[in-house]
């Protein structure tokens, strides 16, 4: 059994929560004692559950809408025909599929971009320990508990035109800040609240990276008379490079995805479809507008491009160094 | 117990659902608030009234998501016996052969006594009845007379020339936003084409096939919309976007004049009380006034049921049906009564002056106009995605991304890729 699930080491290694394991625990640790569990019963008993979730939730929709992808499909059934490529031909043909995924794209690099970024000045600043600190390590991670549909009630509120932060900007320049009609307004509303939703978690795993860095490297640099950029470019940053590779792994992909939350309760693609990002367009073209064939195909296609973007991410993980 | 007959035991117990008898059905709807209040009235009504039968009727959370579980629900034949659907899902229900026509579970009901606006909407070509009506509505004019006799303004303009006069009137007397308009398609595309007799496609809006093609990108619509963006510039106009109080700005008394449903007249009437007046929607000069579309919802019979459900569902349509029902439905929804005997039933009690009352004879005086073949409803498929779509694109050129043709012109072409994937779809069905 534990040669069929993790078939060797270093593919073990690679999986995200793994990684996140190797952040968190000294390094003996993370390669659980692989003998704990006795009998193959146990280890089946407790993955079984969430086996049988991922694959009623993930695997078979997944598979279906591969499926479906080649078929035309009558919304409340009876007759479905089979149509080949012609519903890619379709998707890939459609201006608003690649607008859709070019929204997608600058989403995919932006939001994770910021959300990184800050999180990792507030870690640094945590980390050395000023003033506020120990008190700003709590709060930081206090949004992690709102949930992103809440967070977009919230947001829509801060961000009206009328009653909210812009409210005084408006008053001086009438109609600068609208992300009811304007869609680069309300694209930014969007992407504040993902990095805003993000922040809590990249910084607890930042932080926690920076923490582990020994002390007796810093001071001997200290000592050495670098000061504290010198200290952040050269030896905290490169040996937090497991801890960025997890952030980034994880907020590039869920960028893709958990955005679905936000523009549901903000701007639910609008205005104009400018926040209208590939995962909102397959619920919307499904649902809204009984195309089932073409979100089938669309589903199909992002699982794919999510896989690629994996690949990708992992190929980078090479210039990962685990070992301090 | 050993996992594995945990697990069985698990799925067993998930697989379980409850078997309804032959006379308890269900009926699922899709309205909230007040409309949702006096369905459920009904339905409570209607198990009291007899014994035989007994009705739970569930509400989705608004018409498309009852759509949408309609939709699963019949994939997996988990489906309700009666299900309340809206105008734009019209024709996507009567291809589905997921819908039994009411006229063939009662052929003896007089369907001739529905009004006119609300038959064309939802009969066959040959004239039977696919859905039972029944929460319609309009497009009517609304005016916050208080506003209007600031400059002297007593009678509520009907053209859209004087709506502009009077608009201008209020601008030059520092009122911030004279009319309120949406737009959305229900608003600027269907109701004003109906009103004025202009065909958003060919082949009177589908009726007569499904290779019609979206035509609304051409003439008065195009005119209108770019009037109205031009109003807009000028500040007589305002989008609900424009506004503080958004949909709910006239109510606010924020904005002077609106066209909006008679089904919001309760509101309106709560908020602003006296000083609200109401008429027909404004036409330009030069049109004829055509009758204006009915909006809202119908009851569809769904297949895959036995003798004994459909004639508790016949028995719940009859009782809805009733004048009496009707009537109560009306006082508390403002809603308009769908059948001739329910409204001269209206008219001839006491009751008919009372301020509940108050759209009813109005949206129904503008249902009843003379008809043509373009004020006859819509019948053109993924209606609902070319709605989106139309305020998506419309959407642009009111932020000045594109110009209003160019806006309609997008729009009209991708609602013709939907009506040419819709005929793909049902290829070899007959429209009926």
């Amino acid at each position: 059994m534990q040669a069929l699930l993790y078939p060797k080491t270093y593919s073990f290694r690679r999986r995200p929560e793994n990684i996140l394991a190797a952040c968190l625990l000294p390094r003996r640790e993370s390669v659980v004692a692989q003998n704990f569990y006795k009998g193959r019963w146990s280890y089946t008993a407790f993955v079984a559950p969430i086996l049988l979730l991922i694959g009623m939730f993930f695997y078979i929709p997944v598979f279906l809408s591969f499926f479906w992808s080649f078929f035309l499909e009558r919304p409340f059934g009876g007759g479905s025909e089979f149509v080949g490529f012609q519903n890619y031909a379709r998707i890939l043909g459609d201006p608003e599929f690649w607008s859709a995924m070019r929204r997608t794209l600058l989403f995919m690099v932006i939001a994770p971009g910021l959300a990184i970024g800050v999180s990792l000045v507030l870690a640094l600043a945590v980390n050395r320990g000023l003033r506020g600190s120990h008190a700003a390590r709590n709060i930081i991670i206090w949004p992690k508990a709102v949930a992103g549909a809440s967070i977009g009630v919230v947001f829509v509120f801060i961000f009206d035109p009328f009653l909210g932060v812009f409210q005084s900007i408006n008053a001086i320049f009438p109609g600068l800040w609208n992300p009811r009609v304007d869609g680069t307004d309300a694209f930014i509303t969007i992407v504040i609240a993902q990095i805003w939703n993000g922040i809590p978690f990249n910084f607890i795993i930042l932080l926690s990276g920076l923490q582990t860095i020994p002390d007796t490297l810093t001071k001997a640099a200290a000592m050495d008379g670098a000061g504290p950029w010198r200290r952040i470019v050269d030896i905290e940053l490169p040996l937090l490079t497991p801890q960025l590779f997890l952030t980034f792994v994880l907020e590039f992909v869920g960028t893709i995805v958990e955005a679905f939350g936000l523009i549901d309760t903000m701007t639910q693609g609008g205005p104009g479809g400018a926040t209208n990002l590939l995962i909102y367009k397959i619920y919307s073209d499904g649902f809204k507008a009984y195309d089932l064939s073409g979100a089938a195909t669309q589903t199909a296609i992002l699982t794919i491009f999510v896989t690629v973007m994996v690949l990708l991410q992992f190929r980078l993980e090479k210039h990962v160094k685990y070992e301090r | 117990m050993k996992p594995g007959k945990i697990i069985l035991a698990s799925i067993v117990f998930a697989g379980q659902s409850s078997l309804a008898t032959a006379e308890d059905i269900e009926f699922w709807y899709g309205n909230t608030g007040t409309i949702e209040a006096a369905i459920q009235t009904a339905c409570e009504a209607f198990n009291e009234s007899q014994s035989e039968h007994s009705v739970t009727c569930v509400g989705q959370g608004g018409y498309e998501p009852a759509m949408q579980k309609a939709i699963a629900a019949y994939r997996s034949q988990q489906h309700p016996v009666m299900i309340q659907l809206f105008d734009a899902g019209t024709l996507d229900l009567m291809l589905s052969d997921a819908v039994v026509p009411v006229q063939d579970i009662m052929p003896d009901v007089d369907w001739n006594d529905y009004l006119g606006g609300a038959r064309s909407y939802y009969e066959t070509s040959t004239g039977a009845m696919f859905s039972q009506p029944y929460n319609g509505s309009t497009l009517i004019f609304y005016a916050n007379m208080d506003a209007l006799g600031e400059v002297g303004v007593t009678e509520i303009p009907d053209t859209y020339e004087g709506v502009v006069e009077v608009a201008r009137q209020l601008k030059e007397n520092g009122h911030s936003c004279p009319v309120l308009q949406r737009v959305h398609p229900w608003f600027s595309l269907e109701q004003f084409s109906a009103r004025h007799g202009e065909p958003i496609a060919t082949n009177g809006n589908g009726y007569s096939g499904l290779d019609a093609e979206y035509v609304f990108n051409e003439g008065l619509v195009a005119e209108h919309l770019t009037n109205i963006a031009a109003w807009r510039e000028e500040g007589l106009f305002r989008l609900p976007v424009d506004t503080e109080g958004e949909k709910n700005a006239f109510n606010t008394g924020e904005c002077a004049m609106l066209e909006t449903s008679t089904g919001a007249y309760g509101g309106t009437y709560a908020a602003l009380g006296d000083s609200v007046g109401v008429g027909l929607a404004p036409v330009y000069e030069g049109y004829e006034r055509h009758n204006t579309l009915i909006g809202g919802a119908s009851i569809w019979v769904m297949k895959g049921h036995g003798d004994a459900e459909y004639s508790a569902a016949s028995a719940f349509l009859e009782f809805v049906r009733q004048d009496a029902q009707q009537i109560e439905f009306t006082r508390t929804t403002g809603n308009l009564p769908v059948t001739k005997s329910a409204l001269e039933t209206l008219r001839g009690s006491d009751e008919a002056g009372a301020i509940e009352f108050a759209t009813a004879e109005l949206g129904v005086t503008s249902l009843s106009q003379p008809g043509d073949d373009n004020s006859r409803g819509i019948r053109l498929g993924f209606y609902v995605q070319f709605r989106d779509i139309f305020v998506e694109e419309v959407t642009k050129a009111m932020n000045e991304e594109q110009s209003v043709q160019e806006a309609l012109d997008a729009a009209a072409g991708r609602g013709n890729e939907l009506l040419r994937r819709f005929e793909q779809t049902y290829a070899g069905v007959a429209l009926p």
